[in-house]
């Protein structure tokens, strides 16, 4: 009810305006149908058109299914987010906990660090990574300095480096997410298992990890989404032979300016986007049930 | 509440102010080094002579202009545009650049019609280099000859190439199938043959120029290719290298200035053109970019002379590629260059 | 058996802090160092590439970027507010629907919307908006989902019995959002204004095709610069946002008091 509709009240008692509760929504949802439902219609429906051809056409979409060399690239995606998924889960889940739980001052610094990768810079981060990593970087050169390596480790131009830059640039988000589940569950909780005599270790593995399967599926699935559309990461990491499909969208743009067919790269990764949240919300439902049952 | 106040009004003035002054003119172009450099020669005589204000806009490489040409079906906001013979064929096709004619560009008429008419009636060629052999003086033993050189043995793990999302990459294909029997268009295997053998030996592959020079300025490479105009720049900031144009010949790059069709600015843009391709204009440009011209007639230190495209002969050594095939070729050349070429480097 | 695993936890905890720092320190020594080769020697150091910034090339992008990005905080943060109170404290029918609709730009990858309002807004016509004012728009849709669900989340928390007694006491719709909603969810909206803030700063994907001639922002004058030559210089910028940045966090934080709810106060 709004303030109109206390006023119409005491004329008409019965039933508040409904066009009115809605109202506020009117400017948000304009600017977001303007700007954002209307172009990504344009751009499906680019999908389905060619250059060379009129009317409708899956010629796009034949193109890329047909090719071992996209669908490579689509495959190559899936396994870098997923990776990246991972690791930043488990690499956020100790400085979450440190958050949520810790009273020490240096509860403020830890904060301030969890956040600062989200502060700089994406490109020049990852430039920074690639100074550490590549073949004349720091850890290659110091391990063969120390001797325990001849030859450089290949840490860059490849999967394993634009996982580690996506594991960094992804970090704060998946802390953040976690630390929302973890304030979420009592510490009372973990206190009174243990005067019941439970180890520290299985009360992490029976309380707050089951507890906070929420926060966990959230934090894989944001983590997921934001690697498998990022773009300046893979490209600087990854070298010329990792495509991904953020990148091979880029190029699509940029460079051979064939916009039907990115478009239909575009899309999907949109579809994949959508059936790894539609599988991460199952598998919490699914886990969620398990505990409570 | 100030803020909002200050918010509020941040906000009208960066909606409805307009952003430049009628009169300036928008050019955009490279950044980087480049940027200093045609201010110096160009920019600033012609602001002096016409007494306006040049906005300069760094923002893209030509490949990513064009495609704000396109996005923005000729209105990409700036008035004149640096980009290459391909994409003057392609923007003329699409009809999203001017056309020029010696009425509105009288300058195009000392141009060598040859060039010209590589880049067609919307494109003024205002600059050409070569794709030259760059290399480290310190490092090579005898100075390399031939685009074979690369191929040698002492050379490998000592050469970096360009990925396809650097236009010379297709170039070198197309000059590694002339040398190697084929040609430039349609008998294009022995170029892509003959990449996928020299990107074994290779350390790999990189898009931007700053990058690919920093693998030969710090010695991580001993030779790679290189369009000449950088290379003279690299040699001139006393970095050891030097670069030769091979025996079996180059190809060039043949930069031109565009005008798109939704201009604001166009009378301005085309006196911009005009001015750009002066023989005084072009003077300046070859001794401070350190690259050729199209112009035959200008006259250039004998160092100009001797290493950069001037003369008819200088252009005889060149194979001059048919673009228009070039770029529907593009997609499926990139698609090769990624399947055979690219994982033959590791 | 607890202390190993206390053990485990502190090193891992300090591990991960170590790979958060890594390539900030490195940064930081590029843009101390003389020369394009980065160096950890500290003796070497110089700070003359700070002193690069203090040139138009460098100032006006930035200055742009701080515009823009203040417009699009301020904006997302009073759009998100409207949003948030009709699906989070009106509870409207349908508001888990409306909330979804909200949140989906999400699920779109950065260029893809990018390309899509370029191509919209030419094939409208309404070229006059390529340049800041789509740019402003677009990263409102980039921002926005971020600012619903942060004042959203601290519209749930909202105790309503809190309303239900200024409403007995006889306070006005309008005084009721005034002096009890708008003061305890402030917090909410500023870390949602906090976010939309620094995502705007720093975005290249959905800029590089909305940037105006003449008028760039900084990210992308870092990635043009980056074409053509790698010096330190471009870490000093880096390292100097980064600081500005933090002050901005710092302002908002002592405006709107967001870190009470981050630390802890939200559930």
């Amino acid at each position: 009810m709004s303030v109109l509709a206390l006023k119409a009240d005491k004329r008409r008692p019965h039933g508040p305006s409904r066009v009115q509760q809605f109202l506020p929504l009117f400017p948000p949802s304009l600017i977001l149908l303007l700007f954002f439902a209307i172009p990504m219609g344009m751009m499906v429906g680019l999908s389905f058109q060619q250059s060379d051809a009129s009317g409708l056409t899956l010629a796009s979409y034949e193109r890329f299914f047909s090719d071992q060399f996209t669908l490579m690239g689509m495959a190559r995606t899936v396994v870098m987010s997923g990776l990246v998924a991972i690791c930043v889960t488990i690499m956020a889940y100790p400085v979450a906990y440190f958050l949520a739980r810790s009273k020490s001052r240096w509860r403020a610094l830890v904060f301030a660090l969890a956040i600062a990768p989200e502060l700089a810079g994406v490109v020049l981060r990852t430039y920074g990574w690639l100074i550490i990593l590549e073949n004349q970087g720091f850890i290659n050169n110091a391990l063969i300095w120390l001797g325990v390596i001849a030859e450089p480790l290949p840490l860059a131009k490849n999967m394993f480096g634009v996982v580690v830059g996506l594991t960094h640039v992804i970090l704060p988000f998946g802390i953040l997410s976690l630390l929302t589940s973890l304030q979420g569950v009592d510490p009372n909780l973990e206190k009174s298992a243990q005067i019941l005599g439970a180890s520290r270790a299985s009360v992490i593995r029976h309380i707050v990890v089951p507890l906070t399967v929420p926060g966990i599926v959230s934090s894989m699935l944001l983590a997921f989404t934001m690697s498998a559309s990022a773009y300046a990461t893979p490209a600087i990491l990854g070298g010329a032979g990792f495509k991904v499909l953020a990148t091979m969208i880029y190029e699509q743009v940029l460079f051979y300016i064939d916009w039907s067919f990115a478009a239909v790269m575009a899309n999907v990764l949109l579809v994949m986007m959508l059936i790894v949240a539609l599988i991460g919300t199952r598998l919490e439902a699914r886990l969620h049930q398990k505990l409570h049952t | 509440m100030k803020p909002i106040y200050i918010a509020a009004s941040l906000l009208a003035s960066a909606a409805f102010a307009s952003p430049t002054m009628a009169r300036d003119l928008i050019v955009n172009s490279y950044g980087g080094p480049y940027e200093q450099i045609i201010r110096d020669a160009i920019i600033t005589p012609f602001e002096q002579e016409y007494g306006v204000r040049v906005i300069y806009d760094a923002v893209g490489s030509s490949s990513q202009d064009y495609a704000k040409i396109k996005a923005t079906n000729g209105r990409p906001g700036f008035d004149v545009v640096v980009m290459t013979a391909s994409q003057s064929l392609q923007g003329c096709e699409d009809g999203l650049l001017e056309r020029f004619s010696p009425d509105t560009v009288p300058n195009l008429a000392h141009l060598n019609p040859e060039i010209s008419a590589v880049a067609g009636p919307c494109g003024a060629v205002h600059e050409l280099q070569y794709l030259s052999l760059l290399y480290r003086t310190d490092m090579v033993s005898e100075s390399p000859q031939s685009w074979l050189d690369l191929f040698e043995d002492d050379l490998t793990g000592r050469v970096i190439l360009p990925s396809f999302g650097n236009v010379m990459a297709a170039y070198l294909t197309q000059l590694m199938s002339v040398i190697h029997g084929g040609d430039l268009d349609s008998d294009i295997d022995p170029g892509f043959e003959a990449m996928t053998r020299l990107a074994a030996q290779s350390v790999g592959f990189e898009q931007a120029s700053a990058i690919l020079e920093s693998y030969i300025v710090d010695g991580r490479v001993w030779a790679m290719p290189f369009w000449d105009g950088r290379a003279q720049l690299l040699v001139d900031s006393g970095a050891p290298v030097d670069y030769v144009l091979p025996e079996e010949g180059s190809v060039p790059l043949i930069a031109t200035l565009n005008v798109p069709i939704g201009a604001q600015n166009k009378e301005l843009a085309l006196a911009f053109v005009d001015f750009f391709l002066e023989k005084t204009s072009q003077e300046r440009w070859v001794e401070g970019y350190k690259v050729g011209s199209a112009r035959a007639d200008i006259e250039v230190s004998d160092q100009a002379q001797d290493r950069k495209i001037t003369s008819q002969a200088d252009l005889d050594a060149l194979y001059l590629p048919d673009l228009l095939s070039l770029a529907s070729n593009l997609s499926a050349w990139g698609e090769r260059w990624e399947r055979e070429v690219v994982p033959a480097a590791r | 058996m607890n202390q190993v695993v206390s053990a485990l936890f502190w090193v891992s905890l300090v591990l991960v802090l170590t790979f958060i720092t890594l390539p900030l320190v490195v940064v930081m020594a590029a843009s101390l160092s003389p020369t394009a080769v980065v160096t950890l020697r500290p003796w070497e150091w110089t700070v003359q590439w700070y002193g690069d910034l203090w040139t138009a090339r460098w100032l006006d992008p930035f200055m742009l970027s701080a515009q823009l990005a203040l417009i699009v905080s301020i904006a997302s943060g009073v759009l998100g507010l409207l949003a948030a109170y009709v699906v989070a404290y009106e509870k409207c029918p349908g508001h888990a629907a409306i909330m979804s609709f909200l949140l989906s730009p999400l699920a779109v990858p950065q260029i893809v919307k990018g390309v899509a309002i370029v191509l919209f807004l030419s094939s409208a016509g309404l070229y006059n908006w390529l340049g800041t004012p789509g740019l402003i728009a677009a990263h409102i849709i980039l921002t926005l989902p971020f600012a619903v669900r942060m004042i959203a989340t601290a519209m749930f928390n909202f105790d309503k019995n809190l309303d239900r007694a200024g409403q007995s006491l006889g306070a006005s719709k309008m005084d009721r959002i005034r002096y009890l909603l708008l003061p305890i969810i402030k917090p909410g909206v500023f870390s949602g204004m906090t976010f939309a803030f620094i995502i705007s700063f720093n975005n290249i994907p959905l800029s590089v095709f909305l940037v105006r001639p003449g008028e760039t922002t900084l990210p992308i004058t870092v990635i043009n610069y980056i074409e053509y030559s790698l010096d330190p210089v471009l870490a000093a910028v880096n390292v100097a946002s980064l600081l500005f940045v933090l002050g901005v966090i710092f302002i908002f934080e002592k405006i709107g008091g967001f870190s009470a709810q981050i630390h802890g106060g939200s559930k």
